[in-house]
Formats: C-alpha cells, sequence, structure tokens
C-alpha cells in the first residue's frame, strides 16, 4: 500500500493573535493535522511574499498566513496594509499558476482556538485531495539534475 | 503640429540660456535608421541634435533617478521630454521621496500611433506634474483596455497547470541579465532584493525556478507603480512579455482598491495606504 | 570538383548523425527569440536569420551550471562532482563569427587552470559553420579584421550554392573531413566547379589598429571620454550576456547550510555588484568605469595577455542594447578622434 500523502504547510502567524490562537488550541487539548509549521512574527504587516517565496522553494504544499482580525491589530493597521498585500500577491500568483488553493490567508484571534485547528484540518483536507505542488517541485527538482547538454 | 515642437524646443533654448535648468533629457537619432535614444543636452549648441518622431518610445524617467547624472544636476532644475506615462513616473518617483517634482520642467507629448515613423505627434501643454491632473483622471477612467488585456483574459481562462507551463516556458528564456530592471524608472533600488545574500531569499542562478522567483519579485514590487510605459519589455532580450504581468497588476489594483499609478505627487503608494473597508473576500 | 549538401538531405543527415549516437544543435527560432538550440528535424532548422540572438557559448558555457552537490552531516561532509554526459555533439549552421568566438575563449578557458566543463564540450563538438551572404547595420567582422566567411574556430564550412538548394562543403579541420567522411553518401559529389553566392559585404567602420593604439595611449584611462560616451548606459548586462566571447562567471552556492548544489553562473562587469567588496567599497564606483573595463578587456588586456581581441564583430550588444549605445560607437569614436 501506497503512503497517503502528507502535505507540508507552512504558517506565518502573526504573535499576538493567531499564535495565541494556537497556543491556546494546544492548552484546550485540540487535535489537529500535524502537517502544519507555525513561522511566528510580530505582526502580519511583518510578513514578506519572500517569506512565501522561500517556503514554496523549500518544498511547501500550501502556506498560511494569519492574524489579528480587522481592528485587534496591536500595532494598530498592520494587518490592514497585510490585507491589501495579499489580495496583490495572491492574485499574482494566481496569475502564473500558483493557484489560490494553496495560498490562505485568514484572521484568527486569541481567543480561537477552535478556528485555527478548524482551519489547519481544513486545509491540510484540501492540500490532500489537490496532491503534492508537482510543478513547483520539478522546478526545485530540476536545479539539482545534471547539465543536459 | 509641427510648430509645438518649435516651441518646445525654443523654450529649452530659453531655459539653458538663463541658466534655470542644468540639463536637457532628450531624443537624439540612434547607431540607425530607426533608432532613437536618449540625449542629455548642457548647451544650446546641442539642441539641434535632438529630434522627436514616433520611434521616441522610451520613458526617460528613468534618467531622473540615476546617480550619476543626478551629481551634475548641481541642485538645478532638469527639463525632460516625456509622455502621459513619464508624467505618472514622475509622480510616483516624487510620492516616493526619491525627486522632488518642483525640479522638473516637463516638456510633454504624445505620438498618435508609438513606433511608427511618421506618427503624428501631439505637444501637451503644462510643465509641471499637477498640469496633468487631468489627462492621468481620463486615462483612468478609461482603464485597460488594449490587446494585453485580451490575452491575460485568455490566459486566466485556462486552468493553474497551463498556466504554470505557459510562464515556465516563458521565464525559461530569461537569463538574468537584469536590464528589465536597469530601464525602469521605478527600480531605482540601490541593493536589489536579488542581489541580497544575507539572507539570500530567492535563487540567483538563471534556471527556471531563480527565473519564476525574480520575475514574481519584480512583478510584485511594481504592482501598482508600473505605468505601463513598457521599457522592460522593449529591453528584454529574451522576449518575455512582461508587460503582461504588469498589466495584470495594474488592472488588480484598480479594481480592488481604486488605484492607478501615478495620479499625483502625492498619492500614496498603494501597498503602504488601506482603507478600513478593503475587500478581503478571500480572507477566512 | 566540389562537395555538395543538399537541403533536403537535412533530415537524412541528422538520422544518421543520431544513429551514430550523436546530437545534432543548431539555429532555431520562436516567436519572441532565436538561439543555438537541440534539433531533431530539418524544419526546426533557421537559417534565414543574420543570427541567432543568443550566442553560441551558450552550449559550451550555459548561463548557469551545476559543479558540484554537498552535504553536510554530522561527522562528515559528502561532495560530489557534477559529470557531463559525454555526447558527441555536431553544431550545424554556426555563424563563423559565433565559432571565432570558441577559439577566443579557449585561451581564458586554459589560461591557469583548465575549465573541464569548457574543454570536454569542446572536444565532444564538431562545428558546422555557413558563411554569411547576408548581413544587417550592426554586423562588423570586417572591422575586426575578420570576415563573413572565416574558417577560424569551424571544422566545416559550408557556402550556400546560388540557387540555394545547397551548400558547397569545405573541411577545414581533420575533425571536419571525419565527419563529411563519415557521412559519406549524404554528400554529393560533382566534378564540375559550383557557384556559391558571394559572402556578404560588411563595410569596415572603424581602423582596429587605431583603437588599439588608442587604448595603450597612457592618457586614456583617466580620460572624460568614458563618461561621455557611456552616459546613456543604465547597467544592465545584455551586452555582455549576448556576447559570445564575454566569460565572466560567478560561483553561487545555492541551497541550506546542510545541503546544496554550486553553481556557476554568468556574471557581467556591467553590474555595480560585479566589483563592490565586502567593505561595501567599490573600485569601478561609476557605469563609465564599468563601461572602460568592458572595452580595455576585450581590445587591450586580452590581447596583451592572449594575443587577441575578445571581440568577434558579431554586432550583437549593439543590436540588443536597450538604450542603443553598444560597443560600435565606442570603437568608431576611439578610431577617430574621440578620447583625447
Amino acid at each position: 500500500m501506497t503512503k497517503e500523502f502528507e502535505p507540508k504547510i507552512v504558517a506565518f502567524v502573526c504573535t499576538y493573535c493567531t499564535y495565541a490562537g494556537a497556543d491556546l488550541a494546544g492548552t484546550s487539548r485540540l487535535k489537529y493535522a500535524p502537517n502544519v509549521r507555525i513561522v511566528k512574527l510580530p505582526c502580519t504587516g511583518r510578513i514578506s511574499p519572500m517569506f512565501i517565496l522561500k517556503a514554496l522553494q523549500k518544498g511547501a504544499d500550501g502556506v498560511l498566513i494569519s492574524g489579528c482580525h480587522p481592528g485587534d491589530c496591536h500595532f494598530t493597521s498592520g494587518n490592514l496594509h497585510a490585507r491589501r498585500r495579499w489580495t496583490v500577491f495572491r492574485s499574482l500568483l494566481n496569475f502564473v499558476g500558483i493557484p489560490d488553493e494553496r495560498i490562505w490567508v485568514s484572521w484568527i484571534s486569541a481567543a480561537e482556538g477552535n478556528k485555527f485547528a478548524e482551519i489547519i484540518n481544513e486545509m491540510t483536507e484540501k492540500l490532500k485531495t489537490l496532491g503534492p505542488f508537482e510543478p513547483y517541485k520539478t522546478l526545485i527538482r530540476d536545479i539539482e539534475s545534471p547539465a543536459e547538454i | 503640429m509641427g510648430n509645438t515642437l518649435e516651441e518646445h524646443i525654443k523654450r529649452t533654448r530659453q531655459l539653458l540660456e538663463c541658466g534655470e535648468v542644468a540639463m536637457v533629457i532628450g531624443y537624439e537619432r540612434g547607431s540607425v535608421e530607426n533608432r532613437r535614444r536618449a540625449t542629455f543636452v548642457k548647451e544650446v549648441s546641442e539642441l539641434e541634435r535632438m529630434v522627436l518622431d514616433g520611434l521616441c518610445c522610451e520613458n526617460l524617467a528613468n534618467y531622473l533617478v540615476r546617480e550619476e547624472l543626478l551629481r551634475s544636476f548641481d541642485g538645478k532644475k532638469v527639463a525632460i521630454f516625456l509622455t502621459t506615462a513619464g508624467v505618472r513616473s514622475v509622480n510616483i518617483l516624487a510620492a516616493e521621496g526619491q525627486i522632488n517634482p518642483d525640479c522638473v520642467i516637463i516638456l510633454g507629448f504624445e505620438a498618435e500611433k508609438p513606433g511608427e515613423l511618421d506618427s503624428a505627434i501631439k505637444m501637451l501643454d503644462g510643465e509641471h506634474v499637477d498640469h496633468y491632473a487631468d489627462s492621468i483622471q481620463q486615462l483612468k477612467s478609461r482603464g485597460f483596455v488594449n490587446d494585453r488585456a485580451q490575452v491575460i483574459v485568455k490566459l486566466e481562462m485556462m486552468s493553474a497547470e497551463e498556466r504554470f507551463a505557459f510562464w515556465r516556458e516563458q521565464f525559461s528564456r530569461c537569463v538574468k541579465c537584469y536590464a528589465c530592471r536597469q530601464v525602469c524608472p521605478m527600480c531605482y533600488c540601490r541593493r536589489c532584493i536579488v542581489d541580497c545574500n544575507q539572507p539570500q531569499w530567492i535563487n540567483a542562478s538563471a534556471h527556471d525556478l531563480g527565473n519564476l522567483e525574480w520575475n514574481l519579485v519584480r512583478a510584485f514590487h511594481l504592482a501598482g507603480r508600473c505605468v505601463g510605459c513598457g521599457n522592460c519589455e522593449q529591453a528584454c532580450p529574451a522576449g518575455i512579455p512582461l508587460m503582461l504581468l504588469n498589466q495584470r497588476m495594474a488592472q488588480e489594483v484598480l479594481k480592488e482598491f481604486n488605484h492607478f499609478a501615478g495620479e499625483s505627487s502625492t498619492q500614496l503608494p498603494v501597498l503602504a495606504d488601506f482603507k478600513k473597508d478593503d475587500p478581503e473576500t478571500f480572507i477566512l | 570538383m566540389a562537395q555538395i549538401l543538399e537541403k533536403n538531405k537535412l533530415d537524412e543527415m541528422i538520422a544518421r548523425l543520431n544513429g551514430d549516437g550523436c546530437e545534432v544543435f543548431g539555429p532555431r527560432k520562436n516567436d519572441t527569440s532565436s538561439w543555438y538550440g537541440k534539433i531533431s528535424r530539418a524544419e526546426e532548422f533557421c537559417f534565414d536569420q543574420i543570427l541567432p540572438d543568443r550566442p553560441l557559448k551558450e552550449l559550451f558555457f550555459p548561463r548557469t551550471e551545476p559543479m558540484m552537490k554537498y552535504e553536510i552531516k554530522k561527522q562528515q561532509v559528502d561532495a560530489e562532482n557534477y559529470v557531463l554526459p559525454k555526447k558527441q555533439r555536431v553544431i550545424f549552421g554556426a555563424r563563423p563569427c559565433d565559432a571565432v568566438s570558441l577559439t577566443i575563449d579557449d585561451a581564458l578557458f586554459a589560461w591557469d587552470a583548465c575549465d573541464e566543463f569548457w574543454f570536454e564540450r569542446r572536444e565532444n563538438s564538431v562545428i558546422v559553420s555557413i558563411a554569411c551572404n547576408k548581413k544587417d547595420d550592426f554586423c562588423m567582422c570586417t572591422s575586426l579584421k575578420s570576415s563573413p566567411d572565416v574558417s577560424t574556430g569551424s571544422d566545416v564550412l559550408l557556402h550556400e550554392l546560388v540557387d540555394s538548394a545547397g551548400w558547397r562543403v569545405s573541411a577545414i579541420t581533420p575533425a571536419g573531413q571525419d565527419f563529411i567522411d563519415k557521412l559519406g553518401d549524404v554528400f554529393s559529389t560533382t566534378s564540375t566547379d559550383v557557384s556559391v553566392k558571394p559572402p556578404a559585404e560588411v563595410p569596415v567602420k572603424f581602423d582596429l589598429d587605431a583603437v588599439i593604439r588608442k587604448l595603450n595611449s597612457p592618457e586614456i584611462f583617466e580620460s572624460d571620454f568614458w563618461k561621455t560616451i557611456s552616459v546613456r548606459c543604465v547597467g544592465c548586462g545584455v551586452c555582455t550576456f549576448v556576447c559570445p566571447t564575454c566569460h565572466c562567471f560567478d560561483i553561487q552556492d545555492e541551497g541550506d547550510v546542510y545541503h546544496g548544489v554550486r553553481r556557476k553562473n554568468w556574471d557581467s562587469c556591467s553590474f555595480a555588484m560585479f566589483t563592490r567588496h565586502a567593505s561595501g567599497h567599490n573600485p569601478r564606483p561609476d557605469q563609465a568605469s564599468r563601461w572602460r573595463q568592458r572595452i580595455m578587456h576585450k581590445f587591450n588586456y586580452y590581447l596583451e595577455r592572449f594575443g587577441q581581441i575578445s571581440c568577434t564583430g558579431c554586432g550583437r550588444c549593439s543590436r540588443v542594447c536597450p538604450v542603443d549605445m553598444g560597443v560600435t560607437q565606442t570603437l568608431v569614436t576611439l578610431s577617430t578622434n574621440g578620447g583625447k
């Protein structure tokens, strides 16, 4: 039997809301898919598109960006700036064939441990149906392949 | 209309003679018959080499942020031949604190059929960026109705895999010469993100992954800043349709945030701004 | 007596070569660019262009090349060299100016350490060039004391027949003679003389000796000439990347701390980063000094070191320059009154 595909998810989260939310999910003993690797940052406004490219470069099948709900940002407007950034960047990625379904964005507050667990589960399920991000993985593999000529 | 070109030339002569400007940036005949190129005139006697016709397509605003040239301005003003796209570039450069728009004297023109030698040239009134506010608004309300928009629609109808394959093929020809960056008036960073190696965010090599990453970063950094002058696509030795990416981004910011690059010299960059009710349909 | 290769025999030639385990490369083209690429059917060849956008060096010195793979483990470091496929290849339809470039770069790549990537590919390749009978405004081989039908660097040289149905075949090197002998009856032999199209008449644009003399004069290095001539240069790398002889490269380790690939990538002296020190100091601080380096390297330093000019006169640099600068104008100015 072949092993079921387990997607790798990188979650870039802000420390004030989503990270605290993930913490709550943990302390509440909520069970969620172990496919996620969390990277904690001060604010969603700190999350650069470079991070997403790096995650994909290192073989992520999906990326989650998550932070405070509008109005809750510790720095007042970091998440509102981020909102614009991801609107634009996701549409760019989509336009070159890196589908929306692999780049998720959510607002998860410190009180929403449940929502964090749900989103991770939902995302893992979705990525399982999509399968590995083969087109990108081909590019990564090609870096190491020897010259053809 | 030919007369008004003479008026532009007369005005430049006047500006040079009274010493108001340090330099006039315009066009001269290129190395072969059908080429025009940038020229930098400091003396009245050099004015005669300037030309203006349908072949003058390069957006000269790029030279306003060239360090070597800036030094020679010596605090004086510069006069420069610009199309409306060029004026929008100046607006962005001013809004981003790169130049003082009051130091730029605009000699506006527009070719009816850019790229064609016998195209009629229309002179535009207004020497200051602010004088172009109305015509830029008109451009904005017209939106993006062109052949490129059709290609974009066609691309968007493809599946993600097909689009990925399309762009992979396009980018596979990229040699990382960075001509697209160097000719772009908006790419004025002293140290580009691809030249940074602590950390090295994207691959510097010109393999398919490195090329995809570079082109994504370039397009993203120009989102809401590109004025569509086409310098990059013109310069690309590999013929990559860079303007498809740029225009797709420009359409996105217009649709989502009603942002049109270079509307005024005080316009906030689209990604340095926000509204409380910005759309967020994609956020869970 | 002359040997002829008819154009309708190209498919047969390709099949025979492939059958012998030999790959065929040649000028190709699509809507937006042209290059020397792998050919599997004769219809893929594109002979009617002046020359491909991208230079022949790409087949010997790719723009990015993996050299070594490394993996750092707890107790040891594993490093593995990349080995080239060692396939025999025929490059059919190269332009003479591109073929010349290979002999120019041979000197550099054999200089102190021998570049095995370059020389392995060189040894495995037979170059079949086609003499030019067309030219454009940028061609300047004659100015470099070369010609549109120069045989240097080629193993076989072809001249197009007057009726355009084929080429007259001349072996230049023993490897070229081998190539002809092996293919045998793909070529036809005529007892009469055949007429071929005359080579393109490429006008001489400047006096090379005058340029060399000027660049040798002590005052030129610090001259303001470089500032004036390079004023519109925006510092992209197009001219160096399309140049058939430009050979500068950068070594990059790609990957993370524990695992990665060491690559050899094209680099360009027109980039500011090319000479920037770790301290931030840059000995070539402006575009003028970078342009001076490019010209001096090609027409002075290279000559001094290897006895050759590092330019074949293909004109690609001027053809593609986004700001219409190119090498030609600099050389013309240097050869006449400029650079005082």
